[in-house]
Formats: C-alpha cells, sequence, structure tokens
C-alpha cells in the first residue's frame, strides 16, 4: 500500500507496460540483431565455429558492389515513394472533404485497398502486369501502345513496384489525413474567405500549417514502412531484374534466409536500421514545429 | 461435489500422461508430396503407433523453414525432405545425422541405385536415403512441329537432337503475334535443368574441384556459351518466352501454345487429360558436346536436433526402403524411382514400352547414363540461388558475362564460410 503512496511512481508504474513492450519486442531485438552483426559463422572444417569478429562483416560489406547497389535502389526508392504516397494522400484527402451525395460511397471504394492484404494485393497486381496475358497491356492495347515487360523490364520493375505499394499506401494515409483535416477549425477557412483569400491561399496559409503535425507523423510513418517493404519483392520479383528492385531489407533477407550468412543479413539490416533513425531524424529536426518553416500569416 | 471434480481431475490428468506417451513425429515435408506420401504415412501410424505430424511447405519456403529452425537447433521437427544436392550442406552443418546405423541389418546396396546412394551420402556416410530420382526429356507438340515443316526428334540415342536442331525449329514454330513460341524449358532459370546447358558445353557443374570454390568454372567457355544461349532463346531469337513462371511452363505446353517442351518425367501425368497431341523424345544436346541431363530428386533425412531420433528414423527407412511407395510413386506420379524393386518394375512392365508409359523407360535411361548430378558444395544452397538469379537476369536481358562473373564472385565470397 505504501508503495501507491508514493506518487512519484505512479506514472511509470503506468508506462511500465508500455515500456516493457518496447524494450522486450524493439530494443532487444536490434540490440541482438547489432551483436549477431558481429559475429562470423565458419563451418570450416566440418564443424560450426562462431567467431567474434568486431566489424569485419561491415568491412567484407562495403567492399562489396552488391550492396552499394542495394543502397542506391534503396535510397531511390526512398526519394521518390515517400513524397509520391504523402502528395497522392494528401490530394485523395482534399477530394473527399469535399460534400457530395454520395461522398461516404466515394470515401468506402478508396479505402477498399486497406483491406486487402498486401500479398493479396501483390498477387493480383503481378497477374494483372503479366507480359504476356496481363490485363494491363490488354488495356495499354487499345490506345496502340506496344505491350510492355513491366516486372521482367530492369528500367520498369522498381517503377512497378512503387505503383503497387502507392496503390496499397494512399488510402491507409490518407485516413489520418483526412482525420487531420476534419480537426481544422472552419472558422480558420471563414476568415480566410472574408479577407479574400483564393483557394491556393487557404490552401497553402490554412491547411499546410494546421495539418503540419498530421503530416509530419504521416510523413515519418510512411518513410519507415517504406523502408521495409519487401513483399512485392519476395513475391514478384526476387530482387531482379539484374537486382534493379533489390532494396537493402530485401537483401539483409535473402543473406539470411537464402544464404545462411547471418552475419552479413543482420549487418545489412543493422546499417538500415541507422539509415532510418537518421533519415527520421531528419525529417523530426526539418519538419517539427520548432523549425517550423511555413508561418501562418 | 468435492469427489465428483477429485475423479474429474484424475481422469483429466491420467488422459493426458496416457497421450503424452504416445510418440508423435513431425514431418517437414513439400506441398507436392503431401498426396502420394499421406496413405503410407497413414499405413506407417497404423503399424507403428507413431502418430506423425505432416507439415506442408511450398518449394523455395521448405527450404527457407529449414534453415530458420536449423539455426534455431529447435527440437520440434524429427523428420525433413531433404533436396539431393543440399545433403552436403546439412551434414556439414549438423542439420541431419547419419542414417548408417538405421540400415545396419540390411544392404543399402541392395535397396537403392548406386546413384541414389552417392547423392545420399557426404564424406562415406548416409545421411539421407532418397525418396525418388528425376529425369529430363523432351517433349514436343506434333502438330506445331508438322505445321512447320520440322522433322520429330528421336528417342534413338544416335538419332538424338541437338539443341542447334532445337532452335532451328523453333524459329519456324515461333509467332508472338498469336502467343505461340517454340520452345520453352520446364523449370526456367533453374539449376536443377539448366546445368545441363554447361555440361553439354563442356562447363563443368559450376563448382570447382573439392567444392570449395568456384573461381573460373562458372565463367569458362561452356558457361559463357550457355549463357549466350539462354540469353539468345529469349532475346534475339525470341523463341522462348519471358514472363513465365516455372508453374505455368507446362500448361502453356499442353493448351498448345510451346512447339518444343523440355522437362521431367512427372510432366507426362498432367496432359492425360488434354487433346494434345504430343511425342516424347531423348534430351539435347549441344552438337559436337557432351550428352547430359538433370537427375536426383528428393531426399528424405532424420533431424538431427529431434529428441525422438529413432522413430524418425523407422519413418525415413518405412517411406524410402519400401517398394510400395516407389511403386507408387512412378505409377500414379510419374517420378523416376531411386529405389531397385521399382527400376526393375518399370523395366518389365510391358507398359514402359508404349508411349505414354515409355516416358518412364526413356526417362530411366537418360537419368542412368547421362546424369550430371548437381555441384557439389556444403554451399549449395547460396550456390544454386545466385545462379537461378544469374540465369533469370540473363533472360531478362543482362549480359551473360557480366552475370556469370558478378556470380562467380558473389558465391567465391559465400564459400569462404566453409574453407
Amino acid at each position: 500500500m505504501n508503495f501507491f503512496k508514493r506518487q512519484w511512481m505512479v506514472p511509470y508504474l503506468f508506462l511500465a507496460p508500455a515500456l516493457i513492450g518496447t524494450i522486450a519486442f524493439k530494443l532487444y531485438p536490434i540490440f541482438i540483431g547489432f551483436w549477431e552483426s558481429l559475429i562470423y559463422t565458419s563451418f570450416s572444417g566440418g564443424a560450426e565455429k562462431r567467431i567474434f569478429v568486431w566489424f569485419e562483416n561491415y568491412q567484407y560489406l562495403f567492399d562489396d558492389k552488391i550492396f552499394w547497389k542495394s543502397l542506391e535502389i534503396t535510397a531511390f526508392l526512398t526519394i521518390i515513394i515517400n513524397p509520391l504516397q504523402i502528395a497522392m494522400s494528401l490530394g485523395l484527402a482534399l477530394l473527399l472533404m469535399r460534400k457530395s451525395k454520395f461522398i461516404r460511397i466515394i470515401r468506402s471504394l478508396y479505402l477498399l485497398p486497406i483491406g486487402i492484404a498486401l500479398p493479396i494485393a501483390t498477387i493480383i497486381w503481378g497477374l494483372m502486369l503479366d507480359p504476356n496475358q496481363g490485363l494491363i497491356n490488354g488495356l495499354i492495347g487499345v490506345f496502340g501502345i506496344p505491350p510492355q515487360p513491366f516486372l521482367v523490364s530492369e528500367n520498369q520493375a522498381l517503377w512497378c513496384i512503387i505503383a503497387i505499394a502507392t496503390w496499397k499506401g494512399v488510402a491507409f494515409w490518407m485516413l489520418f489525413l483526412l482525420a487531420g483535416l476534419e480537426d481544422i477549425p472552419k472558422q480558420y477557412y471563414e476568415a480566410a474567405e472574408i479577407d479574400g483569400a483564393t483557394p491556393f491561399q487557404k490552401f497553402r496559409y490554412v491547411t499546410i500549417p494546421q495539418l503540419k503535425r498530421t503530416i509530419l507523423f504521416v510523413f515519418v510513418a510512411d518513410t519507415a514502412a517504406n523502408f521495409v517493404l519487401m513483399v512485392p519483392m519476395i513475391i514478384l520479383t526476387k530482387g531482379g531484374p539484374l537486382q534493379s528492385t533489390n532494396v537493402l531489407i530485401y537483401e539483409g533477407y535473402r543473406s539470411g534466409f537464402y544464404y545462411q550468412d547471418w552475419g552479413r543479413s543482420l549487418s545489412i539490416i543493422t546499417i538500415l536500421t541507422v539509415i532510418t533513425l537518421i533519415v527520421i531524424g531528419l525529417q523530426l529536426l526539418f519538419l517539427s514545429e520548432k523549425n517550423e518553416g511555413i508561418k501562418v500569416k | 461435489m468435492k469427489k465428483i471434480l477429485a475423479s474429474l481431475c484424475t481422469i483429466f490428468l491420467f488422459s493426458n500422461i496416457v497421450t503424452s506417451a504416445k510418440a508423435e513425429i513431425n514431418f517437414l515435408i513439400g506441398t507436392w508430396a503431401e498426396e502420394p506420401l499421406t496413405p503410407f504415412v497413414e499405413a506407417f501410424e497404423k503399424e507403428t503407433g507413431i502418430e506423425v505430424n505432416i507439415q506442408t511447405f511450398p518449394f523455395r519456403d521448405l527450404l527457407a523453414t529449414i534453415e530458420v529452425r536449423g539455426n534455431a537447433q529447435a527440437d520440434d521437427v524429427d523428420v525433413i525432405f531433404v533436396d539431393a544436392p543440399l545433403v552436403p550442406s546439412y551434414a556439414v552443418r549438423g542439420m541431419i545425422g547419419p542414417m548408417d546405423q538405421y540400415f545396419a541389418d540390411t544392404s543399402v546396396n541392395a535397396i537403392f541405385a548406386p546413384a541414389g546412394i552417392a547423392a545420399a551420402s557426404w564424406n562415406g556416410e548416409m545421411y539421407a536415403p532418397p525418396l525418388n530420382n528425376s529425369g529430363q526429356l523432351t517433349y514436343y507438340n506434333k502438330d506445331l512441329l508438322a505445321k512447320a515443316g520440322c522433322a520429330e526428334p528421336s528417342m534413338i540415342e544416335a538419332e538424338r537432337v541437338t539443341w542447334e536442331e532445337i532452335v532451328d525449329c523453333a524459329k519456324k514454330i515461333t509467332d508472338e503475334a498469336n502467343g505461340i513460341h517454340g520452345f520453352i524449358f520446364d523449370q526456367i532459370s533453374r539449376y536443377y535443368q539448366l546445368q545441363a546447358l554447361p555440361e553439354s558445353a563442356g562447363g563443368g557443374s559450376g563448382v570447382c574441384e573439392g567444392g570449395l570454390s568456384v573461381k573460373g568454372c562458372l565463367t569458362n567457355d561452356g558457361w559463357m556459351k550457355a549463357g549466350q544461349f539462354y540469353y539468345d532463346i529469349h532475346n534475339t531469337s525470341n523463341i522462348s518466352p519471358k514472363g513465365v513462371g516455372p508453374d505455368q511452363t507446362h500448361e502453356l505446353f499442353g493448351l498448345g501454345k510451346i512447339g518444343i517442351f523440355v522437362g521431367g518425367s512427372w510432366n507426362n501425368g498432367r496432359w492425360a487429360d488434354t487433346d494434345l497431341n504430343y511425342g516424347v523424345a531423348l534430351h539435347p544436346y549441344f552438337e559436337g558436346g557432351k550428352v547430359v541431363t538433370g537427375c536426383n530428386s528428393w531426399h528424405i533425412g532424420v533431424w538431427n536436433y529431434s529428441k525422438q531420433k529413432d522413430d524418425a528414423a523407422k519413418l525415413v527407412r518405412y517411406l524410402t526402403a519400401s517398394p510400395e511407395v516407389a511403386i507408387h510413386y512412378v505409377e500414379e506420379h510419374n517420378s523416376l524411382p531411386a529405389h531397385n524393386s521399382a527400376i526393375l518394375h518399370v523395366a518389365e512392365d510391358p507398359k514402359f514400352n508404349n508411349f505414354p508409359g515409355i516416358v518412364m523407360n526413356l526417362a530411366t535411361y537418360e537419368s542412368a547414363n547421362h546424369c550430371a548430378t548437381r555441384g557439389r558444395t556444403p554451399g549449395f544452397l547460396e550456390f544454386e540461388e545466385i545462379v537461378n538469379t544469374s540465369f533469370e537476369d540473363i533472360r531478362n536481358g543482362g549480359d551473360p558475362a557480366s552475370v556469370l562473373a558478378d556470380a562467380e564472385s558473389r558465391i567465391e565470397s559465400s564459400m569462404r564460410r566453409y574453407k
């Protein structure tokens, strides 16, 4: 009973379940992953030996052009897919804010992709993008466009995956932005209208500043989600053609589960974790309220 | 009330004791083997009282699951399916144990064909007895060949068709506008089947002597010729379609969309219910080169971390050493046997002398005389994955020389763990 009288402990008590969960399921695996990335497993002489090699696995990685190519693809994917998904989600959210008799039906239609599991969506898109018998080639053929190789082309495969992930992700992120838009007080828009603001000015000086925290959350969460995007690679491309879709997370997965090189795999995953933290840190730094770039006039 | 509760508790405890006394083993297999094996597993359960829990996985997932369970040294696995070339890898890493002691009362040479025993062994010990074997043949669509004016490939050794003849004919058949292609491999971009190309061109298996290096063995002239051939059929002459997976190839042939199909004996039963007018011939080779076909298949091993190795070994022996299982595989699934009794059955039953049964006879001949055992290396898992990816990259337009050079360097780097 005395325990509960010590009031300073109460918040910690409430936080404890979440903290324990974070430590057990987030921090501990990250630590284990890092520790195992310093270990080299040798089968020399027919017996398994685990050797602590400090950063030798990383050294091998940095000398490996597959790793650098993979890093390049991950960077390209991140630069394209995150702004694209945020812009499309925001655009959709703004469209769905408009008053219409059928708005509920339209909103439900746009939310449909959320209800389809990513592996299923990927398989369906894979069938549609089939270069020989796919629906998409049939559709573009109507406009006189020749059949495209899509997922078997070095130049098109990553774009196809961006399209699939965006189709699946946009509706989900739009939900948050829609909630954020609903939260903006109507009086702000009325005041802007009285001041003679154009629709663009209302968007620029009312919507964006008021939505900034939501956008920041969506940006951070979307970035983290896309860094670990690999279902389409596993199901459709296996990192190919010619490594054009071989993102870091897939290379890490493949090194561990296909090549049994856990030292290499966990070195890649550790580097990916660090990159994710840096990118998210930069996003928080530049987009958080303290460093506000956009002032409400 | 208390008495009733006490009685219930006693019954509950007693039933648990009885249940736990019954042996139960977990058996990891490929999805394709569930149907053929289930009746025999049930018979084994009846005969021994050992309960077998079958867990099925698709090909890639099966290998990944075995790796994950092996890495965790999990004791909830007892028996596993083993792809023949993975025997050294699993043995070196201690994932499967030697089986000789469980066959001590008999002669394995009397049960299995020598090639099966060789594939099952590493360093002179048998680790995973063979369940079956495999053989590759040339299937052709008679109507498409006649329309193109091509001669039908032969079943006679002296008239064996060459890859050059296959390409010439396939060019005449190909009509891309109508979705018809002249040629396709059954297992597209898979080392198992494509190994025959570099082997026939004199390039070897890709794995160097000793099994711990690929330096110079994946980029020699034979492999370059094979890589260029694979590139050309998909990118120059376009006789083979892109974007088709190994699971779709037999369907395309069955639909009459492919002129010539090189694939395993097991495909034969797949077209039994179609109107396809097809024939079968020996496997192709490069003119002036060696005659080589893919072979070996699935084996079964006892999981080294199992706590019930004796029971597990009983199941392995029951499934691999029983003539009934091997003959069932031949009769019902067109799988080539590794068991001597089933090999004899194929040789003696007259139905295997006429089409379509002759497929089994031809495949047995190919496997017995022209089998190219896949590269023997403890790093086979990495080797195969990288080679498969490289073939797929070449198929999708990658320069064969640079793709193979990359693959060689990558495999060489992963092999350092075994040196």
